[in-house]
């Protein structure tokens, strides 16, 4: 209880450093839309002959979220770091909150940053007309995926942080990204990849992520897929928080 | 029971560094202990062990009858802390930041707002408490550091080295502070410094630390005392050797107990200076060394520093530089 009261009150004070410093939010919102954008109109009007996808927006989406959690989420280390340098971490330490409350309270920040961008970037979607199969509460679902996804993945940026205290370092939570995306069906089918990369796609958590939030807005409820997902986020968050807690006990060692 | 109690407490950092290499303490409630030392001598490092952020290589730490690896948690709801250089966050508000900081302490939420009004109304921030933290001037963040260490009214307080950087009237700020809590309150307070006047001012006993070890402790009285001398400061020209030279000579003088060459002056600690300042005069004339300049004193903290480790204390920043410019 204690831990969940304290990482509360954190997750308060990080979201009001957030609220104070509006340019990082803007600049995670518009660079995923700049590429959904752009994607979007450069294989937009061949996605259904090239590879079978007609609603190529809808297929775009999930990755501009994931885009747009990973610049949030991978950020996640930057806060730290700066409480780090500033000694405020230290004096954070120094009180009596439980120690898992300090990353907690970030993390779920994090979620939250994410779950807000996410529903910024997926009404810009369904604007432009990509569409949700699976309904309000699919896309309830969906943010919520991408918020989970966020916890799992601020965990990267957040366990180097603490074990760095550097911010060119923490900030390799966001660079750990583009390999990911890139080596999952983030532009085309998995179906068309040549071998080598179908094989790395299926071993890339961030694949069934994706599918997950792909299936909730180009064909509703596909539980499976989403079961894929969640397992996926469980498996990342498990081994990012148990990374951030080891980082976490080297800064008392 | 000593509210501190360390036995050999020591910390070592790879590859060879001894920070802090056997030190014994024991502070009783209700004292002010300054712990006097320049940069790298291992203050701060002990500081870091006795409130829990960093486990000693050995020996062991009590604070509060509590040690602190065992009973860790236990040991940080009974302590405020302020570090070095005033670590708060700069995109909250004072009263923000008290606010979390009394949430973090489990202090009651009817009792909050009364306390932190209370905390910012004794460090003279009441105007600025909504204020972002980052326009606050070096006083004024030392000020809210020490209200965030009291929130939850501790009886101990750590603060590692308040006062560095401020200006006179910042001093005098948080010395008065202090000097008021221990006095009304009976809070004990473990103080590192490298200003030998506020050690001097403030501490009821002062324990000079160097290369990690406890060379000498006591009230600065008895600190004072025991150098059982006067001490006379010959300044020389820094060229030739002069010092050296005029170390040599001096230390042959009736009365001498301890002669200290220094760059550009040796200091001779002798009984009865004043009747000994003519054969000192003499001494020098003779072996033909120039002075300067010649000065008689009662031994001050500086004087036992350098009696005790050799050399004088230096500070980061001279004492009464000026703070940036900011409107409080």
């Amino acid at each position: 209880m204690a831990t969940l009261v304290a990482s509360y009150h954190l997750m308060i004070r990080a979201l009001r450093e957030s609220r104070r410093q509006p340019g990082v939010e803007i600049q995670n919102i518009f660079i995923p839309l700049f590429f959904l954008f752009v994607t979007v109109g450069a294989i937009g009007q061949i996605s259904g002959s090239a590879f079978g996808v007609e609603n190529y927006k809808g297929f775009q989406l999930p990755v501009a979220i994931l885009q747009g959690t990973a610049g949030t989420a991978g950020m996640g280390g930057f806060g730290t770091v700066m409480d780090i340098e500033r000694g405020y971490f230290d004096k954070l330490m120094l009180t009596p909150a439980p120690r898992l409350a300090l990353v907690l309270g970030r993390l779920a920040a994090d979620a939250v940053r994410v779950m807000i961008l996410s529903t910024i970037i997926m009404l810009v979607g369904l604007v432009m007309g990509a569409g949700m199969e699976a309904g309000i509460a699919g896309a309830v679902v969906f943010v919520l995926i991408a918020g989970l996804f966020g916890l799992a993945y601020s965990g990267i940026g957040l366990s180097i942080a603490l074990r760095t205290g550097s911010v060119q370092a923490a900030q390799a939570g966001f660079l750990v990204f583009f390999p990911l995306l890139f080596l999952s069906p983030a532009f085309a089918p998995k179906e068309v990849f040549s071998d080598w990369l179908e094989v790395l796609a299926t071993l890339n958590p961030v694949t069934y992520v994706l599918e997950g939030l792909r299936s909730l807005v180009l064909d509703g409820w596909q539980w499976d897929k989403l079961a894929y997902a969640l397992l996926s986020i469980a498996g990342l968050g498990a081994v990012t928080l148990s990374t951030t807690l080891l980082a976490l006990r080297t800064r008392t060692a | 029971m000593p509210a501190i109690l360390t036995e050999q407490l020591t910390k070592h950092f790879p590859p060879d560094i001894r920070a802090v290499d056997g030190i014994d303490l024991s502070i009783a409630e209700g004292r002010i202990f300054a712990f006097l030392g320049q940069n790298g001598s291992g203050k701060t490092t002990t500081v870091r062990m006795l409130t829990t952020l960093l486990r000693p290589t050995s020996g062991r730490a009590q604070v509060d009858g509590l040690d602190v690896l065992s009973r860790a948690a236990e040991v940080r709801r009974r302590i405020g802390v302020a570090l070095q250089e005033a670590a708060l966050d700069d995109m909250q508000t004072g009263r923000e930041l008290l606010h979390l900081q009394a949430k973090l302490y489990n202090v009651p939420s009817h009792g909050i707002r009364n306390r932190v009004d209370y905390l910012l109304q004794i460090v003279d921030l009441e105007d600025a408490a909504d204020r972002l933290v980052k326009t606050y001037s070096g006083g004024m963040k030392r000020r809210l550091d020490l209200a965030a260490a009291l929130v939850h009214q501790p009886r101990i307080i750590f603060l590692d080295e308040p006062t560095t950087g401020l200006d006179p009237l910042g001093r005098e700020a948080i010395w008065h502070y202090v000097k008021q809590l221990n006095e009304r309150e009976g809070v004990t307070f473990f103080l590192t410094t490298q200003y030998l006047e506020e050690a001097d001012r403030l501490a009821h006993e002062v324990a000079i630390v160097d290369r990690g070890r406890i060379v000498a402790e006591g009230s600065p009285d008895e600190l004072k005392a025991s150098i059982g001398t006067d001490v006379v400061t010959v300044r020389v020209p820094g060229e030739d050797q002069n010092a050296a030279r005029a170390a040599e000579v001096l230390a042959r003088v009736d009365g001498a107990s301890d002669v200290r060459a220094l760059e550009d002056s040796v200091v001779v600690y002798i009984k009865d200076g004043s009747t000994a300042i003519p054969a000192i005069v003499l001494r020098l004339s003779e072996a033909s060394i120039p002075m300067r300049e010649v000065t008689l004193s009662r031994p001050t903290l500086d004087d036992v520093f350098l009696r005790m480790t050799g050399h004088h204390i230096e500070v980061d920043r001279p004492v009464g530089r000026p703070e940036p410019q900011r409107s409080e």
